[in-house]
């Protein structure tokens, strides 16, 4: 009876050994399928790499301050800002990072925004109490503080690159991050 | 089963649930100030309190916003020991310091420090107000709720007579459904 009790408590953690290696090799092949990005090459390279694992490296210009859900990577100049969430991993980025080079480890993600996605945002800053999630986060210098006038603008200004895109919608990207380092 | 013993049983829920609430009513409770007024527009971040200085910088001399001018910028604020990394921008320079940083608009010299102070307990209380933290935390923050469910439920039924649930305690109960109502009404 003794034995059987033991054997029924070791089973488990054999499974559980043997989950576990199988978890290794998994991140083994995520490495080895991984893309390296950089900030000033993101947009180019963005498109061949959506919904894979990705590596980034740059320097914190901005964090979201409701709930730290996103942040912005810049490369010495702000002209180019790559946009990270917070993947399940990652409860937020606390605003301490601001300024820190970090190396992100995420997967590479598309946001498409058409027309219909715009009139949607139009009605939704048009309404009283707006929703700050809605929208296109540009990690700009206040862009979390902007009127409805600004954010009217900036819809307008979509509407106007939709045009000029000739296709029917336009790609965001952005990297969902699964874990990230801070470089000294 | 009798009214006497179904107000014992209900009492004895009440305590307990409220002796068990009473550490995360705390923690929501106080940052949920904290986030109304950062809502509101009263603080410009939940986790820090900021603080800001304004002063005029002297412009780069050879008119590039490189290290040697972050330096100087650096050394005229005192900042040396803080400082972290530096992005330029259309016109601007942004100097990164472990705790804020400095702005300065290259076209005018016109420059801004800003300074922060980390909220430490409040911040904690915030990392759990938003559930930032996930996974077992929503189960455990889902059982809080309910068990605030239960608490307000077999409140109503704690004291018997005028001031119950059938006296004094019936007004109570109204205002506190009307007030919120009353302010969707009119706010939306």
């Amino acid at each position: 009876m003794t034995k059987q009790t033991l054997l029924l408590l070791i089973l488990p953690l054999f499974f559980a050994a043997a989950c576990n290696t199988g978890g290794k090799d998994n991140s083994k092949a995520l490495k080895n399928d991984t893309t390296r990005l950089t900030v000033m090459t993101f947009e180019k390279q963005a498109d061949s790499c959506i919904e894979k694992p990705v590596i980034i490296e740059g320097t914190v210009l901005h964090l979201c301050k409701h709930g730290g859900k996103r942040m912005f990577l810049v490369d010495g100049t702000d002209s180019i800002r790559v946009e990270v969430t917070t993947g399940p991993k990652i409860a937020k980025f606390d605003e301490a990072l601001m300024g820190s080079r970090v190396r992100v480890y995420g997967t590479l993600k598309e946001e498409r925004i058409d027309a219909k996605y715009l009139n949607e945002w139009e009605a939704e800053v048009k309404k009283p109490v707006e929703n700050h999630n809605v929208g296109v986060h540009t990690g700009a210098k206040g862009h979390e503080d902007q009127g409805v006038q600004e954010k009217l603008d900036q819809i307008n200004a979509l509407r106007e690159d939709l045009k000029n895109s000739g296709k029917d919608h336009l790609s965001f990207f952005s990297i969902e991050a699964d874990h990230f380092i801070e470089l000294k | 089963m009798q009214v006497k013993t179904l107000r014992r049983w209900n009492n004895i829920l009440h305590r307990d649930i409220g002796y068990l609430c009473v550490g995360m009513t705390l923690i929501y409770a106080i940052s949920g100030i904290v986030l109304n007024h950062f809502k509101s527009g009263d603080f410009l971040h939940p986790d820090y309190g900021k603080s800001y200085k304004d002063f005029r910088a002297p412009l780069p001399g050879n008119g590039k916003a490189d290290l040697a001018y972050v330096n100087s910028i650096l050394d005229l604020t005192g900042q040396k020991s803080s400082y972290k990394s530096y992005i330029t921008g259309e016109g601007y320079l942004q100097v990164f310091l472990n705790k804020g940083f400095i702005y300065i608009d290259l076209t005018t010299g016109e420059a801004q420090m800003e300074r922060k102070t980390t909220r430490y307990v409040i911040k904690e209380m915030n990392t759990l107000h938003y559930n930032n933290l996930k996974h077992l935390y929503t189960w455990f923050s889902d059982l809080y709720a309910a068990g605030l469910i239960l608490l307000a439920i077999t409140g109503l039924f704690v004291l018997k007579g005028k001031n119950g649930i059938l006296g004094r305690g019936a007004w109570l109960t109204a205002i506190g459904i009307i007030l919120p109502a009353l302010f969707l009404l009119f706010y939306t």
